[in-house]
């Protein structure tokens, strides 16, 4: 279920006018797509470069450029430590071994069993005169200690479940790494970003299957009504009506369609 | 919001600063009525383009971002009369290590850097600017979002700021994570939807910039500065600062001190009066070992240098450099190998793989480090270090990134040879307190 919804492409579809020239839709576009999934899947990338009309090897080279662009599922929490000179000179390395150790994962590219965190080391986030410090769910976090990061996870819990004081002891250092294969795409928690959770309503039974790289592009079908699920970014719908299924989308600027990228 | 740690409030030497602390400062009502957008009135009316390039040009502003080009002779770069359209872009991708100023000034006044942008975009000809901010500063993304709401309903950013027939935009865009960004052809490519990868110039940005056209880059804290001067006049700002580097400058001070923070200091300062007194010095019964002057990116300079003073031509002197004002301190528990160590991985990590020498050098130094620090080490470890920096400098690469690294081997080799030696060859640290990273 990797798909973006119609309404997500149809935001997509709007986004290159709004730029001297429409391949700079690409980076925003990428946004939306992995604001609806949590991360960018080949088929998502694909899609975004159909709404795009842009090169898929082009898109995907563009989202592995970015470190915050995600390839690979991560917690619906990440955490991104800085670990860059200023922080680290006041301990930034502690706070990573504590954040692995609370949520029991070794690698950034693991989710935490509960799919609610994960981490990352990252360079300077621009907070020096707070640190050590990090970035979480859209938030700066300043002065770290164990505590404030037992403290983050544990309201983070308590808006998943009903909070339990004995909710996951913390996980030794010397046992296996949390190695539960990673959450399969559908069971990745949606990315919280403002708004209420997504994926709430099952997708449409009629939704494509993920389309294989290679195989030639094809338009979704229209979602049913009632399987779109609602708009979570202000404002009513833009449209209601869904699109029609074999609607191309009219190219916005002139020019032919372009083809692979134009430089190196 | 955090509390703010740095300058605030009305001192002699504080131009940007000094209403910073007033209670709801990014509000436009508040900013106003503190002086705001005065001098985006007086240069929309009173004062013809090329006169307030020529006040940049006198206040002798140089760009705060890193390289410290003249702004007022960069903006006259620009032909004002070249038909079609014509940007300006502002650098608000801050990802120096070590420096936050920036995100300090878009934080505690959105409305000062949005001001800046808009006289800018009149005195270069500009109808639109486009904000390259980096994605991880949501805060500062919101209340520059805001700010630019606010002047919008007031007119000030539309078709006829304060009735002037000049129509005037500001777009945001923001960056995904990539410390190259913050190099202007880097941040102009990202900005059109590319792998951020440096071009080669010419052509400048001021010719060919932004789609193809004539562009103005400059630095958010640079822009932010330019209402000060429309108002006090060039010739007044100038008074402040060094005769060549006038004015003040944020800088960010960070590491082992007292009080980190980002300090608004007249350019001249001592790096003393800095450390020492305006963030409190090392901790109790520590002493400074080294400070990076300007960002993790500057050569390093050793506690004896600390009388140093902060303009450019200081540390040029001393083979450093003011960079981005970002002052990193470290005291003498922590091993400057390892320091060294963690920045060669940034660079490494950071490297856009375009240039040979900076794709493959950071790396290999970044592993040649990690040998070292795993008590593998020996002469030709030292040899390969000295080998790689002389090989990623010198501009043999397209951008600054490359030299960035080869500075930081070279200046802790110069400086602390004997604590490379003690790790390399005798495998050993001397040094108190052990970091995590090795």
């Amino acid at each position: 279920m990797s798909n973006l919804s119609a309404h997500v492409l149809e935001e997509i579809k709007e986004l290159p006018a709004k730029y001297p020239q429409p391949r700079s839709a690409v980076m925003p576009a990428l946004d939306l797509a992995q604001e609806e999934l949590g991360y960018l899947t080949p088929e998502a990338m694909t899609e975004v470069a159909e709404a795009l009309q842009l090169d898929p090897g082009y898109v995907e080279g563009v989202a592995t450029f970015y470190t915050l662009f995600h390839l690979e599922p991560i917690g619906k929490h990440r955490f991104y430590v800085c670990t860059n000179l200023s922080c680290m000179i006041r301990g930034a390395y502690e706070i990573v071994d504590h954040v692995k150790r609370q949520i029991g994962v070794e690698r950034p590219d693991q989710v935490s069993a509960d799919g609610l965190f994960s981490f990352e080391e990252v360079e300077c986030l621009g907070a020096c005169e707070y640190a050590p410090m990090m970035r979480l769910d859209h938030r700066y976090h300043y002065d770290l200690t164990p505590e404030k990061i037992d403290k983050l996870i544990a309201e983070r819990k308590g808006n998943a479940a009903p909070p339990s004081p004995a909710a996951t002891p913390p996980r030794q250092g010397g046992g296996p790494p949390q190695d539960a294969a990673p959450p399969s795409p559908a069971a990745t928690p949606p990315r919280e970003r403002g708004g209420p959770p997504r994926n709430a309503a099952p997708p449409s039974p009629a939704a494509t299957p993920p389309r294989k790289r290679g195989e030639p592009p094809q338009i979704a079908a229209p979602p049913s009504p009632a399987a779109t699920p609602p708009r979570k970014r202000g404002g009513p719908p833009r449209n209601a009506a869904p699109p029609s299924p074999a609607a191309t989308p009219p190219r916005k600027r002139g020019g032919p369609a372009r083809k692979k990228k134009a430089d190196g | 919001m955090a509390e703010i740690r740095g300058s605030f409030g009305d001192q002699p030497h504080h131009i940007l600063t000094a209403d910073f602390g007033t209670p709801d400062l990014h509000k436009l009502s508040v900013y106003e009525s503190r002086g705001g957008y005065t001098a985006l009135r007086k240069a929309l009316l009173d004062m013809a383009p090329t006169d307030i390039t020529n006040e940049v040009k006198t206040s002798g502003l140089r760009g705060r971002g890193g390289a410290g080009f003249a702004t007022g002779t960069k903006w006259s770069f620009i032909n004002r009369d070249a038909p079609g359209p014509k940007y300006v872009v502002v650098n608000a991708d801050e990802s120096e290590p070590g420096t936050a100023k920036d995100r300090y000034i878009l934080e505690n006044c959105p409305h000062l850097v949005v001001e800046g942008i808009l006289i800018a975009a009149y005195a270069v000809g500009a109808n639109q600017a486009w904000v390259y901010i980096r994605g991880e500063y949501d805060e500062p993304h919101r209340m520059l979002t805001e700010a630019i709401a606010e002047a919008r309903a007031k007119g000030y950013i539309g078709p006829k700021p304060f009735g002037k027939d000049y129509p005037l935009d500001i777009r945001l865009y923001r960056g995904h994570g990539a410390y190259i960004c913050g190099e202007e052809t880097a941040l102009l490519e990202s900005l059109e939807g590319k792998r951020a990868q440096p071009r080669s110039r010419p052509p400048f940005p001021a010719v060919k910039g932004a789609w193809g056209r004539p562009t103005l880059l400059n630095n958010v804290e640079t822009l932010a500065t330019v209402p000060a001067i429309i108002n006090m006049g060039g010739a007044e700002y100038a008074k402040l600062g060094t005769p060549k580097n006038p004015g003040t400058r944020l800088l960010t001070v960070s590491g082992n001190v007292r009080k980190p923070g980002v300090y608004e200091v007249e350019i001249g300062k001592t790096f003393r009066h800095v450390i020492m007194e305006l963030a409190g010095g090392p901790p109790e019964g520590r002493k400074v070992k080294v400070f990076w002057p300007g960002g993790s990116s500057a050569p390093v300079l050793p506690e004896s240098m600390l009388d140093m003073t902060t303009d450019a031509e200081a540390l040029a002197a001393a083979k450093s450099m003011g960079g981005s004002g970002g002052v990193i301190v470290m005291d003498d528990s922590h091993c400057i190998v390892k320091a060294a160590h963690r920045l060669l991985q940034f660079y490494a990590h950071e490297s856009c793989g375009k240039c040979t020498p900076c794709r493959i050098g950071q790396d290999w130094a970044a592993r040649t480090y990690e040998r070292i620090l795993a008590n593998e080490g020996s002469q030709v470890e030292l040899d390969i270090l000295q080998r790689v920096s002389d090989g990623l400098q010198n501009g043999r690469c397209l951008c600054g990134l490359g030299d960035s690294g080869g500075w930081v081997i070279d200046s802790t080799l110069r400086h602390f040879r004997e604590e490379y030696e003690d790790h390399a060859l005798r495998h050993t640290c001397n040094v108190g307190k052990v970091v995590v990273n090795a």
